[in-house]
């Protein structure tokens, strides 16, 4: 067991020698792999960011319920009461159409003619409004709409409003995204396997002789494969480590802008922190990924090469 | 220890380098093989190492029957023969050392196993000091004895030199068939193939010929007499 475990650092220690060795192609290679992972790490981050994003709106969906205009004031604090009494809702603010046209105002400030034709209309044309907010239990969009449905039955109220059909879509686009993202990354994967076995099958040619000579005073495919396995794990725990650099570093770079945009919308850590889980995941699908590029080239070209 | 019966070989361009080859080398025994340049004598080492396969005839190799070895078991048989090759086949990007090492790194030998006995072996042909050369940097006749000493490293039953003396002067030739006779008195089974009748002489061994393929001759020699 133990001489097993020298033979093998023997091996590791030889192989990170000759990637030494060879620097320019050691590090093409290696940048080729970073390249290649962070792409799929990119793609990742997104939809993860994409994902805590629409989590945090999914906790305050809205719902505007605008009143019928001739109603009277008493009449629509009725229903402003009956409605915060539902169980179902958590919050509830009564807009005036005072409130909503000085709203309106501001929205559609620096439009004169907007104003103008406000000014032309003499008489407020907003109608009185209820925004409220469902509780947790009633935020999911099944429970909504039923909710939606059960307020426009209420005598005194025009239209019901849910505010969540651009969350909803938002979210159905981001499936979408992380399916394409998926498939775009199991190619990038198979992409990787083919460089590394490609630069596998270079070095095996490159060594044709030494395996020869290898073969012919008894050592074993298992001996002669070692090193080459040990080559396609270390390409591709190396430039996965990189790639991980590369990721780390391009999120601090949009880190901060985004940052500026979260506080305009008091949400904090727009960017999806990578974890260390995440990274150990990197590390090992890469090495994994090199591996099994390896396996398959040592496969394809090692049999070929006999003694003459 | 090595038994061909009716052993031919065709190489693939259709040429035939052996033909109807029969012959047993008894364990611990030492021969020589002789004849011209062409005569199949690499090709015959080449089939007992199984790097060729004959075309007909059967070889065995210590009990093992080569027709029928699996692919599997062929590194556990050259582990068992140490082979001279006539092109000594040495890795030229290493150094002395490590080329003599390889038949023990590929068992996984421990390395202070490994370094007594690469001293010893190059104590042995007279390369000692040598080590960390490269073979560029040494004679024909030093890379040559760089590639004995690496077949007799694992201490194997059976030693086969394909013209091991060809780069070397006569003092030197003596004193290497020396050192296979040495191995031969000790058991190991030896078998060298050579121009030099010198040697064949000198050692008043057993001698196989061949001659474009076949075996003309199979007798022990008894002297300058029936060599002639
Ligand atoms: N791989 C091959 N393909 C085709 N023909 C071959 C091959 N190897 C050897 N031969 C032919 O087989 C014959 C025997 O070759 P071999 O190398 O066994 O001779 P040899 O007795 O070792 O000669 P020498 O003393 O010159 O080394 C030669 O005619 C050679 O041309
Ligand atoms: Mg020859």
């Amino acid at each position: 067991m133990g001489t097993y475990i020298a033979r093998h650092l023997q091996v590791l220690f030889a192989t990170l020698g000759d990637l030494r060795r060879t620097p320019m192609s050691t590090i093409n290679t290696l940048l080729i792999i970073a390249i290649t992972l962070l792409l799929p790490c990119l793609l990742y981050v997104t939809v993860k960011s994409a994902q805590t994003l629409s989590d945090s709106w999914e906790g305050r969906p809205q719902i505007s319920i605008f009143l019928k205009k001739e109603i009277s004031d008493d009449t629509a604090t009725l229903i402003f009461e009956e409605v915060k009494l539902h169980p179902s809702i958590e919050l509830a603010e009564f807009v005036t159409p005072e409130q909503a046209l000085a709203e309106f105002k501001v929205l559609s400030k620096g439009e004169a003619n907007l104003e103008q034709e406000l000014a032309f209309l003499g008489e407020n044309p907003l109608p009185p409004s209820i925004v409220v907010m469902p509780d947790k239990a009633s935020a999911k969009s099944e429970k909504l709409i039923a909710l939606k449905d059960e307020l426009s039955q209420f005598d005194g109220i025009e239209s019901v409003r849910l505010d969540l059909d651009w969350t909803d879509r938002f979210n159905a686009m981001l499936l979408v995204f992380s399916r394409v993202a998926m498939l775009l990354s199991g190619l990038l994967a198979l992409g990787l396997i083919l460089i590394v076995g490609n630069t596998i099958k270079l070095l095996i040619f490159n060594r044709r002789h030494e395996i020869e000579i290898t073969k012919l005073v008894g050592g074993t495919d298992t001996f002669v494969r070692r090193p080459f396995l040990y080559y396609g794990t270390l390409f591709g725990l190396l430039g996965s480590i990189i790639s991980l650099g590369l990721l780390l570093g391009a999120a601090s770079l949009v880190a901060q802008p985004l940052n500026q945009l979260a506080e305009l919308y008091q949400s904090n850590g727009l960017i999806h922190q990578v974890t260390a889980l995440e990274m150990l995941a990197v590390v090992l699908v890469g090495s994994l990924l090199g591996w099994l590029a390896a396996r398959w080239s040592v496969a394809q070209h090692l049999r070929d090469i006999q003694p003459k | 220890m090595i038994k061909l019966s009716h052993v031919s070989k065709r190489y693939p361009n259709g040429h035939e380098a052996l033909k109807d080859v029969s012959f047993d080398l008894a364990a611990g025994e030492m021969a020589f093989l002789a004849g011209h340049s062409g005569a199949g004598k690499s090709t015959l080492f080449k089939l007992i190492t199984r790097i060729e396969k004959p075309t007909s005839g059967q070889i065995i190799v210590d009990n093992q029957n080569l027709s029928r070895m699996r692919s599997s078991k062929v590194p556990a048989l050259r582990r068992e023969i140490g082979v001279i090759f006539q092109d000594h086949k040495l890795l030229f990007d290493r150094s002395v050392f490590d080329n003599v090492a390889l038949p023990l790194i590929v068992i996984g030998l421990p390395h202070d196993e490994i370094q007594k006995r690469v001293r010893a072996a190059l104590g042995k042909v007279g390369l000692s000091g040598k080590e960390k050369q490269y073979p560029v940097t040494l004679s024909g006749g030093e890379q040559q004895r760089v590639g004995i000493a690496r077949a007799v490293i694992n201490r194997p039953n059976i030693l086969l030199a394909d013209e091991p003396t060809g780069n070397l002067d006569e003092a030197l030739s003596d004193e290497i068939i020396d050192i296979f006779a040495d191995f031969n008195q000790v058991g190991v089974t030896v078998l060298i193939a050579t121009h030099d009748l010198r040697q064949v002489e000198r050692l008043n061994k057993r001698t196989i010929h061949l001659v474009q393929g076949q075996l003309v001759e199979n007798a022990i020699s008894s002297g300058k007499s029936e060599v002639e």
